[in-house]
């Protein structure tokens, strides 16, 4: 069962399947490598002149995932829509069941864990979808020692918080 | 500017994937990182065996659907790799979110995604800022 107004998820091989063919749409109708997080470089390359938001890769073809984040965002807008409906919530799962805290520590707690993945996906140069999808089926070795590297992190991690501290 | 309709429609597409399937929902990536929910296993072992297969073909055929080369350039490996692989572990096991899911849960209605984008972008304006010592520490592209 999902937050999201309680709808149950779909099958994760219809999931599986649907990621693959966005990846390789993108690649084929668009020349463009699959990798989200850098799109965090391009909201900063809107507003900060330093050198590093500056460089040619997020110029020109390189600002393909401003578009793309918008639809991400669309995406779950229109999820909500048709699943049950849109509303602003702060519902967040076992963290209301084991953890129970109110808005101001979850935007705390959301916040410090934002900038934790800010700082790890640029110095990793990548995340889930740049590495652990587009990387792994490409064989690449900085991708799955990054894929080894953040699932171990998460795993240890989680069960700090939800076996050890909570 | 036809391709910028392209990039919103496989975003939007995406993101419904991600809002429905459990990748863009705390509790399942809490599941997933205490193995007591395998949901979101399932789905990286299925796209990531597909978009092999694809990237196979892809390359046979050489070029894309407007008939320019495709280019696919692999990532350069680095101590970063571990390090930032460590540190975006810690932030998606805290957040419940990685970098896309941010964007979807702020679609979905949820206040505190917000706090997330700010904190992403807060991490990555800092890494633009230290990028120079973190180069030549860790070996950074």
């Amino acid at each position: 069962m999902l937050i999201l107004n309680d709808l149950p998820a779909i099958h994760w091989s219809v999931a599986g399947a649907g990621v693959a063919a966005i990846t390789l749409l993108l690649l084929w109708t668009t020349n463009r490598r699959f990798g989200i997080s850098t799109v965090y470089e391009s909201f900063c390359s809107l507003v900060s002149r330093l050198p590093y938001f500056q460089r040619s890769e997020l110029q020109g073809r390189g600002r393909w995932r401003l578009p793309f984040a918008g639809g991400l965002v669309l995406g779950g807008v229109l999820s909500a829509v048709l699943g049950g409906g849109w509303r602003p919530t702060w519902d967040l799962g076992m963290f209301d069941a084991v953890i129970g805290w109110g808005p101001a520590g979850k935007v705390a707690w959301m916040f410090a864990g934002g900038v934790l993945i800010g700082l790890g996906t640029r110095i990793a140069d990548g995340c889930t979808s740049g590495h652990g999808i587009f990387g792994l089926a490409n064989f690449e070795r900085a991708s799955l020692v990054s894929v080894l590297s953040f699932m171990l992190a998460g795993i240890v991690a989680t069960h700090v918080v939800y076996r050890a501290i909570f | 500017m036809r391709e910028n309709v392209l990039f919103v429609i496989y975003g939007t597409v995406f993101g419904v994937v991600l809002s429905r399937s459990g990748a863009a929902d705390y509790d399942f990536i809490q599941g997933m990182f205490l193995f007591t929910n395998l949901q979101l296993y399932g789905i990286l072992a299925v796209a990531v065996t597909l978009t092999a297969i694809g990237l196979q073909v892809l390359r046979r055929v050489g070029r894309t659907a407007t008939g320019e080369a495709i280019v696919i350039k692999p990532k350069t490996p680095s101590r970063g790799n571990v390090v930032g692989g460590v540190l975006f572990g810690i932030g998606w096991s805290i957040t419940g979110m990685c970098p896309g899911p941010v964007l979807v849960n702020i679609g979905e209605g949820k206040l505190y995604a917000l706090a997330a984008f700010a904190g992403v972008l807060t991490g990555a304006y800092l890494v633009g800022w230290f990028h120079e010592p973190l180069r030549r520490r860790l070996g950074l592209a």
